[in-house]
C-alpha cells in the first residue's frame, strides 16, 4: 500500500493547483504588487528615494514641480520605500499583473508631481508639499491641511507657531 | 580496470545551482573529485558597501532566495549592535516566527529535491504541495512568496494581528499531519531508503575535521546549533530541541531536515502563544556611528556569520559573510569518496548547497 493510497486521495480531491488564467488565483490583500505614489500625501523627504536599493525611484524638478518616477522593472517590490514612508505616499497594491512585451518596457512608470506653487502669504515660490504631522498639535482636518499646503516652509513654521502659542 | 574522468557541471541536469566536479571514476566507482567553484559570481560583497546601510536590507534579502530571511536578519543584528539600538522584545518574537516559516519551506524543499533525485517524482510533487501551505502563508503574512521583507533596523516591518496569527494556526494545522504522513514515506519507502541509506556517509570524526555546520552537523551526530548554543532574538525563551542522527548518511540529513521541520511548526506555536505586546520596529531611520560587529543566526543549512565595519557614513565600509554551504561543500570529497556515479547528485543535494550565498 503505503504511497497508493496518497495517489487514491489525490485522484479522489483533484488538481490542487489554481486554475490561472482561466479562473482566480490566490493573491492574499497583502501581497506586496505594483506600486502607486500619492502626491497629495507626499512630504518629498525622498527617504524611499534614498532606500531604494534597485534605484528605481527618482525625483526630479520639472517646471510643474517635483517630479516622482518609479519604473518597475527596476522595482523589487520589497516595500522598503513604503515602510519608510511617513505619510503613506507611497504604496504597495496587491496588483501583481505585470508582464507586458519588451516593446512596453518603459511604459511600466508609476509617476507623479508635486506642483510648484506660490506661497499664499509671502508669496515665495514652493512646493505644495503635504505638510509635515510636527506643524499640528492635533490631528489636522483635511480644510487645515489644504490651508497649510498653500504656504511655502517658512510660512508653514510660523503659521504652526502662532497657532500653537495661541 | 582503467580511470578516467567525468566532468560534472557547473551546467548540469542533475545539479540545482552551478558548481564543477571532476570526478574521477574507476568503473562506476568515484574515486578523486576536485571541486571548482565561482562560476555564478556576482560582486555583492563588494556591491554591499556601494549601497547605504539601509539600501543593504534589501540587497542582502537577495542574495540567495531560500534563506533570503537569515542573510537580513544577521546583517540588521550587527548594525543594531553597532549603533546600539535594543529590539522589542515583540519584534524578537516575530523575527524569530519569520526565520522558522522560512526554514520549513526551505527544509521541504531540499527533501523535495531529494525524492525528485532519487527518481520518484510523484513524492516530489507530495512535498511540494505541503510546501504551498507555507508558501501561501509567507505571501499572507508577508507579501512575498521568497524575499519576505521581514526585517528592519531596529525590529520587523510586518505585524501580527489575531487575523493573521489565526490564518497562521490554521495554516500550521493543515500543514501538521502531511508533514508528518511526509515523514512516514521517507521512513519506510524502499525507494527512498535503498537510494539514501549509507550513502555519502559522513562519520562524526569527518564532520569534526570538516567543521560542517547545520544539518549535515547534526546528522552525523554533533549536537552544534546555534539556536540553542548562541541564543538570539527570543531563542532563549525558547524550547528548540536540537535533533540528531549518527549515521551521516544521505537519509540522516534528510530526517534530520523533516524533524527541524516539525520542531518549527511548535517553535512557531510558542511564538504565537506568548508573543509580548509593544512595538515592531522604527519608521525612522536611525543614525548608525563607525564601529564593527560580528551576528551569527542559525539559517536553513547552518551557521551564517555577518561581519559589518562602518565609518560614519552612508554606507558601510565593509560587509563580510561566512556562509554554511561554504562549511559544507568541502565535506563533499570525504561524502563522495567510493560513491557509485548515480548517486553524485544525491550526495551533492544532501547538503542542501547554496551556490549564490557562498560565490555571491
Amino acid at each position: 500500500m503505503g504511497f497508493l493510497g496518497v495517489l487514491i486521495r489525490n485522484l479522489v480531491a483533484g488538481p490542487s493547483t489554481d486554475p490561472f488564467p482561466f479562473g482566480e488565483t490566490f493573491t492574499p490583500a497583502t501581497l506586496r504588487g505594483r506600486v502607486e505614489y500619492h502626491p497629495a500625501d507626499c512630504v518629498a523627504c525622498r527617504a524611499c528615494e534614498q532606500v531604494c536599493v534597485g534605484g528605481a525611484i527618482r525625483f526630479d524638478k520639472t517646471p510643474e514641480g517635483l517630479r516622482f518616477l518609479l519604473w518597475h522593472d527596476s522595482c523589487t517590490f520589497c516595500g522598503l520605500c513604503a515602510f519608510y514612508c511617513p505619510t503613506e505616499g507611497i504604496t504597495l497594491t496587491d496588483d501583481w499583473h505585470l508582464a507586458h512585451p519588451q516593446s512596453r518596457k518603459f511604459a511600466m512608470v508609476e509617476e507623479g508631481t508635486i506642483p510648484t506653487i506660490r506661497c499664499a502669504a509671502c508669496g515665495a515660490q514652493a512646493l505644495a508639499t503635504a505638510p509635515a504631522a510636527a506643524l499640528f498639535d492635533h490631528p489636522p482636518t483635511p480644510a487645515e491641511v489644504e490651508e497649510m499646503r498653500s504656504y511655502c516652509p517658512r510660512c508653514r513654521r510660523k503659521v504652526a507657531a502662532e497657532r500653537k502659542a495661541s | 580496470m582503467s580511470t578516467f574522468t567525468i566532468p560534472v557541471g557547473p551546467l548540469h541536469v542533475a545539479l540545482e545551482e552551478p558548481m564543477y566536479f571532476k570526478v574521477e571514476v574507476e568503473g562506476e566507482t568515484v574515486r578523486n573529485v576536485e571541486i571548482t567553484a565561482g562560476h555564478v559570481h556576482r560582486g555583492v560583497e563588494y556591491l554591499t558597501t556601494k549601497r547605504t546601510i539601509f539600501q543593504n536590507i534589501t540587497l542582502t534579502e537577495r542574495i540567495c532566495s531560500l534563506c533570503s530571511n537569515s542573510h537580513p536578519e544577521a546583517y540588521c543584528m550587527a548594525i543594531e549592535q553597532i549603533a546600539g539600538i535594543a529590539v522589542s522584545e515583540r519584534a524578537e518574537s516575530l523575527r524569530v516566527m519569520a526565520s522558522e516559516i522560512k526554514r520549513i519551506a526551505s527544509h521541504l524543499f531540499n527533501v523535495a529535491i531529494l525524492a525528485h533525485l532519487v527518481g520518484f517524482d510523484t513524492l516530489f510533487m507530495q512535498v511540494m504541495e505541503t510546501r504551498e501551505i507555507v508558501q501561501d502563508l509567507k505571501e499572507t503574512l508577508f507579501g512575498n512568496r521568497m524575499d519576505i521583507g521581514a526585517n528592519c533596523i531596529g525590529g520587523v516591518r510586518f505585524d501580527l494581528d489575531s487575523k493573521g496569527l489565526s490564518y497562521l494556526a490554521a495554516q500550521l494545522l493543515r500543514l501538521e499531519p502531511q508533514l508528518d504522513e511526509i515523514v512516514r514515506h521517507y521512513r519506510t519507502n524502499t525507494s527512498i531508503l535503498r537510494r539514501t541509506r549509507g550513502v555519502g556517509v559522513l562519520d562524526r570524526a569527518a564532520a569534526v575535521d570538516c567543521a560542517v555546520v547545520g544539518p549535515v552537523a547534526r546528522a552525523s551526530g554533533i549536537a552544534y546549533d546555534v539556536r540553542t548554543k548562541a541564543p538570539y532574538s527570543a531563542y532563549d525563551k525558547l524550547d528548540v530541541p536540537v535533533h540528531t542522527l549518527e549515521d551521516g548518511d544521505v537519509w540522516s540529513r534528510a530526517l534530520v531536515r523533516l524533524a527541524e521541520a516539525k520542531t518549527a511548526i511548535d517553535v512557531l506555536r510558542q511564538c504565537a502563544a506568548h508573543l509580548p505586546e509593544g512595538p515592531t520596529g522604527p519608521r525612522e531611520r536611525p543614525d548608525v556611528p563607525a564601529g564593527q560587529a560580528i551576528a551569527k543566526c542559525e539559517a536553513p543549512r547552518g551557521e551564517l556569520i555577518y561581519y559589518v565595519r562602518t565609518d560614519g557614513s552612508r554606507c558601510p565600509e565593509r560587509v563580510k559573510w561566512r556562509v554554511p554551504s561554504f562549511m559544507n561543500w568541502d565535506a563533499l570529497r570525504v561524502m563522495l569518496a567510493d560513491a557509485k556515479v548515480a548517486d553524485i547528485s544525491l550526495i551533492v543535494s544532501s547538503i542542501d548547497p547554496c551556490i549564490s550565498c557562498t560565490e555571491r
